[in-house]
């Protein structure tokens, strides 16, 4: 009799939990993380319905604290919505930031999902942290994105940009310093975009369209660790696909990760930054003197600002970041970008995207007064 | 479907609801997303209201304390000044009341008549990979259907860059935290 009853009460228990509604969003932070979630305003965040369509609009902006005692440089969060994109996965990241110990700093989370109604209730969203960037360059967190390399990478641009706007400083004045931020917002003003559409996998193109196999002119830097020999990709219309590149170890230290940039042109010569080829993992195998191939199954498919395909005509190739066995890193130089005329090109570091904004609201004595913070 | 009440969600996120009260509601949030993010809303204006509790600068409880006797006050001296109540049916079913009742009455059917509306036939789930790309508002990603967008709301200036291993990224100035934000999409 007893023995039923408790079968009963655990059935009625089991049942409970299953009915038990979870919240749409879960920020989870480790025990021992050296961010503190204050709290988390859902702001204007809301669920509507689209036909038979769930439309979830959240847009949760979360106060950290951070109880290291090292000041925060970078935090990358993980936002996965497995249920709704299976494979796929998202990341939010505040690089450039200095954040000193036991202050509070927010961060915001913007995103939509579009799934259908009958799916199942539970948590849609989940976000977790991936990594802390400390101002030593110590590194907290499970590195799944391998935000550690990435955020370092952003840190060393940082330091790069203030370096070189700091040098202006001191030999021009302000003047000279306002002068180097307009340089700066009108190339990015000026700069040539295109629309990309990455999809991995099989491609899927126009059998109308002629492919053929174009080859990769590369830039080379006179510090890079890494140099690239020869290259293709598989070229039909506006489509580049399966990037191929030899890449060669001139260190003798063992190399875990190459990304190769990729510029475009047209047919009438001018160039746009498609997107970069990356390469690591065990495959990837680049020891000290050795050669290695970058490869990526993918297709970008690739249109001018406004929509209009643009037909490939030309492809260049440089290396943008190595990262050596033992974790450090190299990046070109600014000098060195400078002299390929790949400023104008490429996108600006998210440092120089915070200078440029510190410009545009505060003039160049705010500028000049945070630079002088570093 | 019927959802509860505002009052009741906000009892709920509140754990404030009786146990039947509660378990009913459960069992309509564990099927209904709006009613979950309105629970998750007013949980988190608790919390916040919760640390203003702790401002030190302001004695919140002290005054709490005296607007309620304030009100006690107010209620009492209410009561000895009421007229008495005209009575009769007469007067509840006249007029303005009347006309307010059976609109409320209309309202309600036209909103359950509207909630339960025949919904049209879901959005046609294409098959086929995974793409990633930027639109006016962010950037997507868009498989089966599907999407998940990381979007930059009102903040200008955005950059973007692919990455041949299946990835999207967007760079701004949040205009609101003043931070650079960079999102990312990755597809496998």
């Amino acid at each position: 009799m007893f023995s039923k009853f408790a079968i009963l009460l655990a059935a009625a228990a089991a049942l409970s939990a299953q009915d038990m509604p979870l919240d749409p969003v879960k920020i989870n932070l480790p025990a021992d993380s050296p961010l503190m979630l204050v709290s988390e305003n859902l702001g204007e965040s809301h669920v509507s319905r689209r036909g038979s369509a769930v439309v979830l609009d959240l847009d949760v902006t979360l106060t950290l604290h951070n109880s290291s005692a090292n000041r925060v440089r970078g935090v990358t969060l993980l936002v996965s919505a497995q249920e709704v994109t299976p494979g796929g996965k998202a990341s939010v990241s505040a690089p450039s930031l200095d954040v000193a110990p036991n202050q509070n700093f927010p961060m915001r989370i913007n995103l939509r999902l579009l799934r259908p109604a009958q799916m199942g209730g539970g948590q849609l969203v989940q976000v977790n942290l991936d990594g802390v960037l400390f101002q030593d360059f110590s590194f907290y967190g499970p590195n799944r994105l391998d935000s550690r390399r990435t955020m370092t990478a952003w840190e060393m641009e940082a330091q790069q940009d203030r370096k070189y706007f700091k040098s202006i400083l001191a030999a021009r004045g302000i003047d000279g310093l306002k002068q180097a931020m307009l340089e700066s917002l009108n190339r990015q003003a000026e700069r040539p975009r295109l629309d990309v559409q990455v999809s991995r996998g099989p491609a899927v193109g126009s059998a109308a369209v002629a492919e053929h196999n174009a080859r990769f002119a590369f830039l080379h830097f006179p510090d890079s660790p890494v140099e690239p020999v020869e290259g293709w990709a598989e070229i039909a219309g506006n489509e580049a696909r399966n990037p191929r590149i030899d890449v060669r170890n001139v260190t003798s230290k063992q190399v875990r990760y190459v990304e190769i940039d990729w510029i475009v042109s047209d047919r009438q010569g001018q160039r746009f930054m498609a997107g970069s080829v990356p390469a690591s993992g065990p495959a990837f195998n680049l020891k000290a003197g050795g050669t290695s191939r970058v490869l990526q199954d993918t297709t970008l498919r690739i249109s001018k600002d406004g929509g209009a395909p643009l037909s490939i005509a030309g492809m260049t190739g440089f290396v943008g970041q190595v990262e050596f066995a033992d974790g450090k890193i190299w990046i070109p130089n600014r000098d060195s970008l400078a002299n390929a005329q790949l400023l104008g090109i490429l996108e600006p570091s998210p440092e120089e995207q915070r200078l440029m904004d510190l410009y545009r609201k505060k003039g160049p004595k705010a500028l000049a007064d945070e630079l002088g913070k570093f | 479907m019927t959802h509860p009440s505002q009052t009741t969600l906000a009892l709920y996120a509140g754990q404030d609801l009786g146990w039947f009260a509660r378990r009913r509601t459960e069992r309509h949030l564990a099927h209904c997303l709006e009613c979950r993010m309105e629970v998750r809303k007013f949980a988190s204006v608790s919390e916040e209201l919760a640390g203003l509790n702790e401002l030190p600068a302001i004695p919140w409880n002290r005054l709490a304390s005296e607007m309620k006797a304030n009100i006690r006050v107010g209620l009492a001296a209410g009561e000895c000044v009421r007229p008495e109540p005209a009575g009769g049916l007469a007067a509840w079913v006249s007029g303005a009341r009347a006309l307010a009742a059976c609109g409320g009455v209309v309202a309600l059917l036209a909103a359950g008549l509207f909630l339960e509306r025949p919904t049209p036939a879901p959005p046609e789930m294409a098959s086929g990979s995974a793409v990633l790309r930027a639109t006016a508002d962010g950037i997507e990603l868009n498989q089966g259907g599907q999407t998940l967008s990381l979007r930059h709301a009102r903040s200008g200036n955005v950059t973007y860059s692919a990455g041949a291993q299946g990835s999207m990224r967007a760079g701004y100035v949040d205009a609101d935290t003043g931070n650079v934000t960079i999102n990312k999409l990755y597809v496998q």
